[in-house]
């Protein structure tokens, strides 16, 4: 019982972290179109950069500098290198992030070497929040996930209470109209664009002190961050939430089970067989946890190709 | 064609193994490009397909007690069945959408396999991977490099012939259709999603047989396959070379799979200059290094030979200028942060001078400093007046 009530924490709080990073994607794609494959990168540099000044700053400044730089690249994405090929479409634009994110990774390979970084979790928050049935519970974990929620709840007041948020949100429906009543559109896009490269920096720099920070946790929260956008359905935030929290509880809740296909096959009595046929069948389910979510988007654009909260097509 | 059939006697047999990765490279972009170039459905997965069909064919290699399912000379076959079966499937799906949510379900599908296989020993063999033996055949032994560079030239041709005569076809021509206007193609009556699942299948076919041919040159295989390396490889080979023009993305992996083995001992950061002449392409040729030679043959014939052969040349030089302060600053940078380098600059604590290019830099020193940059410089001034006397000619014609 305390195991599954674990998991289940373990779960919400990496969903959650998932979405930090896929909301931003999936804001920039509601409003350019564009969908932005460098996204990923912006969460590891969030990670390095705060590795690297965390021993100038101290941990927290850091963070709140890491956070700003992402930001800052991801605006000088926006600004130097989106904008200079989006006559040329949409297609264009994704093989050019595609291209940035290439560099980024390799860049990092370069500067920091293709292995992982000492980048840790300070003492102070090295401790455990409470303990049940004998397990302790980290506290960083806590501290992540509420990060995470104080991040979703300033965005969504920003979005709907704001003089701001109304323009941005007119921006994704009308541009046009926008741009005629005299509001600076193009600045309007490379603010999104920033902020949503420094939600994803800020999330790289306090998930990357509690996994690894390494020069592949771009493409493996990449690789997540996508199966999200589209199970939830491209650019809904709502579909991004839902879609970040059932992975992050999926992937957590298999790594818990002992079980293969072979043991759900012996209610029929087949189990002989699947164990004799083996591969696929006799392999646990815990070993599977990482395929899971994509045999999700499989199963997701079966039955329903927009999302789970999709309209565009 | 004649220089293709005439390379085993004039190269060392490590350059023909390259010239033999060459052509799989070759191969393996012509067959992304018509899905990404003629059907425009962007892949970022496509080491998904060359995988399967690599595993297919150390699997029949394997066949039959080690005597193989068929003749040498025919694996490739299995391949390209494999490739076929396994792009139809993932075709189906993927194809469900368009544009950037088909990017994005290659992509998970690709991980997906590759998540999956060290998981499945049997299939993908682990860690370790499957190795097989190059059975005789038809009178040949397939011992030597120069046999097997025989065996992947032919392949390589015929492939490249049929993907060519797919572009001719009825078929083929409606796989532009899919790029240009799929709404107009449904309108007609055609079924879109059948198309493209057609046109998925054909690459996943060709890359297939381009899987086959690495193991039967490497007599093994290994779940490595499935790197997204492999797949972010084949789509900057593909874009660098030019997906507009059908031999464009078989030159640019040629190319760009020659210079890898090239500098693969002088320098760690060739993926990254990959990179960077990626972004480069796409910022301002956006119709590949094949693009370049028809832009210059315009001006040519717009300005005459007498007065844009100079600009031409200025720009080339500009071009070798940038390229070289820039190699120079990275890999002084990246000696600077290699671990050796760390290691005895912590031993000596102070800052020893970094060997590069048969040459010691003292690192404090201004000059070390100012070649790199000097260079830049000097590329970047010569770019900026080679741009502004275009610009007066044409003004002024």
């Amino acid at each position: 019982m305390d195991t599954l009530l674990f998991s289940l924490l373990n779960g919400v709080i990496y969903g959650l972290l998932l979405f930090m990073v896929s909301a931003g994607l999936t804001l920039v794609f509601g409003m350019m179109g564009v969908l932005n494959f460098a996204h990923a990168s912006f969460y590891m540099l969030g990670a390095y950069f705060a590795y690297t000044l965390q021993g100038l700053l101290g941990f927290g400044l850091a963070v709140v500098v890491a956070t700003l730089l992402a930001g800052a690249v991801g605006a000088v994405v926006e600004r130097f290198f989106l904008r200079r090929v989006h006559h040329h479409g949409h297609a264009h634009e994704l093989l050019l992030t595609f291209g940035l994110s290439f560099i980024v990774a390799e860049t990092i390979k370069l500067l920091f070497g293709n292995f992982p970084v000492n980048y840790q979790v300070p003492a102070m928050l090295d401790g455990s929040a409470f303990s049940l049935g004998g397990q302790q519970y980290p506290l960083y974990r806590l501290l992540m996930g509420g990060v995470a929620l104080v991040m979703f709840a300033l965005l969504y007041l920003l979005l709907t209470r704001t003089r701001v948020g109304i323009i941005v949100r007119s921006a994704i429906y009308r541009p046009r109209m926008v741009e005629a009543l005299g509001h600076n559109v193009q600045f309007v896009f490379m603010g999104v664009f920033g902020v949503g490269a420094a939600l994803a920096g800020l999330a790289g720099a306090i998930a990357g002190a509690f996994y690894t920070t390494s020069p592949n946790m771009a493409l493996e929260i990449g690789v997540m961050v996508f199966v999200v956008v589209v199970v939830g359905g491209l650019g809904s935030l709502g579909g991004a939430m839902l879609a970040s929290l059932l992975i992050g509880l999926l992937t957590s809740l298999a790594v818990g089970i002992d079980r293969s296909l072979a043991d759900l096959l012996a209610f029929v009595g087949a189990k002989e067989w699947a164990q004799a046929v083996g591969g696929l069948l006799t392999l646990k389910l815990s070993s599977l946890a990482s395929t899971l979510p994509f045999a999700l988007m499989l199963l997701v654009l079966l039955l329903r190709p927009q999302g789970l909260m999709g309209d565009k097509t | 064609m004649a220089l293709l059939a005439a390379l085993p006697v004039l190269l060392s047999a490590g350059l023909l193994n390259a010239a033999v990765q060459m052509l799989i490279a070759a191969l393996f972009a012509s067959a992304y490009s018509l899905l990404a170039g003629r059907a425009g459905m962007l892949s970022f997965g496509h080491a998904a397909y060359f995988g399967v069909g690599a595993f297919a064919t150390v699997h029949a290699m394997n066949a039959l007690g080690g005597n193989g399912l068929l003749p040498t000379p025919l694996m490739p076959l299995v391949g390209a069945a494999a490739g076929l079966a396994f792009g139809v499937v993932a075709g189906w799906f993927a194809t469900q959408r368009s544009g950037t949510a088909f990017a994005m379900i290659t992509l998970a599908i690709a991980e997906l396999l590759h998540s999956l296989a060290p998981q499945l020993k049997g299939l993908f063999g682990g860690e370790s991977g499957i190795s097989a033996m190059r059975m005789p055949a038809w009178g040949f032994t397939f011992g030597s490099t120069t046999q097997v560079y025989y065996l992947t030239l032919v392949w390589v041709l015929l492939s490249l012939l049929l993907l060519h005569f797919h572009t001719r076809t009825p078929a083929g021509r409606l796989t532009l259709g899919l790029r240009e206007n799929s709404h107009r193609l449904r309108f007609l009556g055609y079924d879109v999603h059948l198309l493209s699942v057609s046109a998925f299948a054909i690459s996943g076919l060709f890359s297939g047989v381009a899987g086959g041919l690495q193991v039967l040159a490497n007599e093994a295989a290994n779940y490595v396959v499935f790197d997204p390396g492999v797949s972010a490889g084949v789509v900057l080979n593909s874009y660098i070379g030019g997906v507009g023009v059908f031999l464009g993305p078989a030159l640019g992996a040629a190319l760009m799979s020659f210079f890898g083995y090239a500098v693969s001992d002088t320098t760690q950061a060739w993926l990254l200059y990959q990179g960077v002449l990626f972004v480069l392409v796409m910022m301002f040729m956006p119709q590949g290094l094949v693009g370049l030679w028809d832009a210059a043959a315009a001006r040519v014939r717009r300005l005459g030979a007498a007065r844009a052969v100079p600009l031409l040349l200025a720009w080339l030089i500009a071009a070798l200028l940038l390229t070289a302060g820039a190699v120079f600053l990275i890999e002084l940078v990246q000696r600077l942060c290699s671990q050796e380098y760390r290691a005895l600059a912590a031993q000596a604590d102070a800052l020893p001078p970094v060997t590069l290019w048969k040459g010691t830099w003292e690192v404090a020193s201004v000059t070390t400093w100012a070649w790199p940059l000097g260079l830049l410089a000097l590329g970047g001034g010569l770019l900026a007046f080679a741009h502004q006397q275009l610009k007066a000619t044409e003004e002024h014609p």
